[in-house]
């Protein structure tokens, strides 16, 4: 199993300009390890960084973009496998943080934590490259070739819970300034129409 | 009873107001009662459409849309708008998103106002926008499709949600 916070260092030190769309739990320490205009946080809608991603992937195909999901998160809308598969952006990769529980509300475990396979799912939803890891070693040897790959990609991590989560669930982030961040660092001063 | 039937609106009408907003998207869950206008943008060289699973992520899809560069529009049914509200409130009023719908009015009854509607998928639609305070109009017939392209500009003005609904089924 792996650490969240190793996963999220190792995506890091393969960013590049990547726009990243973390959620949740991976919020406040991907901002730590990865301060970036092009981080636009998905807070205050849960379960829509995925469909998030897949816009900004859409509206800007010269950029990677990289969600960073939860497992509950993803839970929430699943069905944004199929959407993401049939609009099949190249430059969309996928990782979900699968730890088993919802950790900003107390730990409670998702729905068939022990049995569920996202991995499996987006497969069958259409992703045409999946990976699944569960140790961080493979992770880092083989990040370069996920990143590489032609997306829409799909990265199923099997992790610990993050420690230190949110205190009282609140994050530390602001969708609305980041977005407009994002637009700005995107599009320049004529952007902000 | 309206003083004047509400009609239909042809679907070349729609996407060529679209068309004069600027929308490069429509990002849609498909609605019976906007089949026509969704065929026709089906074929339209000049704005994609994205079909998605739900109407949360039709919201969602439009803002990195937007924050990208695009120009999206949203088009749903009423019964999608009450299923994604939470994620309305988080993307485009918490979040300041531009975010235009155009919202079908499935079941509508020509003889009286939605909010008089026996059906209460068509009479909760309009008092849900106000809670929310979005500014909304009733697109009741061709003559109120200019009403399309001022309440796209005003959700860019506002930097929020504003919806059209469509009273009776698109040709």
């Amino acid at each position: 199993m792996i650490q969240p916070l190793d996963a999220l260092r190792a995506i890091a030190q393969h960013r590049d300009d990547a726009i990243v769309v973390p959620t949740m739990t991976t919020v406040e320490p991907w901002h730590e390890l990865s301060p970036s205009a092009l981080n636009v946080s998905c807070i205050g809608f849960m379960g829509g960084a995925s469909s998030l991603g897949l816009g900004l992937a859409l509206a800007r195909p010269e950029r990677k973009v990289l969600v960073l999901d939860g497992d509950g998160s993803l839970c929430m809308q699943l069905g944004t496998l199929a959407t993401i598969a049939g609009a099949a952006p190249p430059n969309l990769y996928h990782f979900v943080f699968k730890n088993g529980v919802y950790q900003v509300s107390g730990g409670q475990p998702i729905p068939a934590a022990d049995r569920i396979d996202f991995a499996l799912m987006a497969r069958g939803a259409g992703y045409p490259t999946v990976y699944s890891f569960d140790d961080l070693e493979e992770l880092r040897m083989r990040l370069p070739a996920v990143l590489a790959a032609r997306g829409p990609v799909f990265i199923q991590l099997v992790t610990e819970p993050i420690p230190n989560p949110p205190e009282g669930g609140v994050i530390n982030a602001s969708f609305a300034a980041e977005a407009e961040a994002a637009r700005a660092a995107l599009l320049g001063p004529l952007g902000k129409v | 009873m309206p003083q004047t039937p509400p009609q239909s609106v042809p679907a070349e009408l729609l996407v060529e107001a679209l068309r004069s907003c600027g929308v490069t998207v429509a990002v849609t869950v498909p609605d019976t009662h906007q089949r026509t206008f969704l065929a026709r943008l089906a074929a339209d060289p000049g704005i994609r459409l994205l079909t998605c699973s739900t109407e949360d992520e039709a919201c969602a899809l439009a803002a990195g849309l937007w924050i990208g560069g695009e120009q999206p529009v949203l088009v749903i049914q009423h019964a999608g708008l009450y299923a994604s509200v939470n994620t309305l409130r988080g993307v485009a009023i918490d979040g300041r998103v531009p975010t235009f719908y155009l919202i079908g009015l499935l079941s509508r009854e020509p003889d009286r106002p939605p909010r008089a509607s026996a059906r209460s998928m068509v009479r909760y639609c309009e008092p849900l926008l106000d809670v929310f305070g979005i500014p909304h109009a009733l697109i009741d017939g061709p003559d109120d499709v200019p009403e399309i392209p001022r309440l796209f500009r005003l959700s860019r003005e506002r930097r929020g949600p504003t919806a059209a609904l469509i009273g009776m089924p698109t040709c």
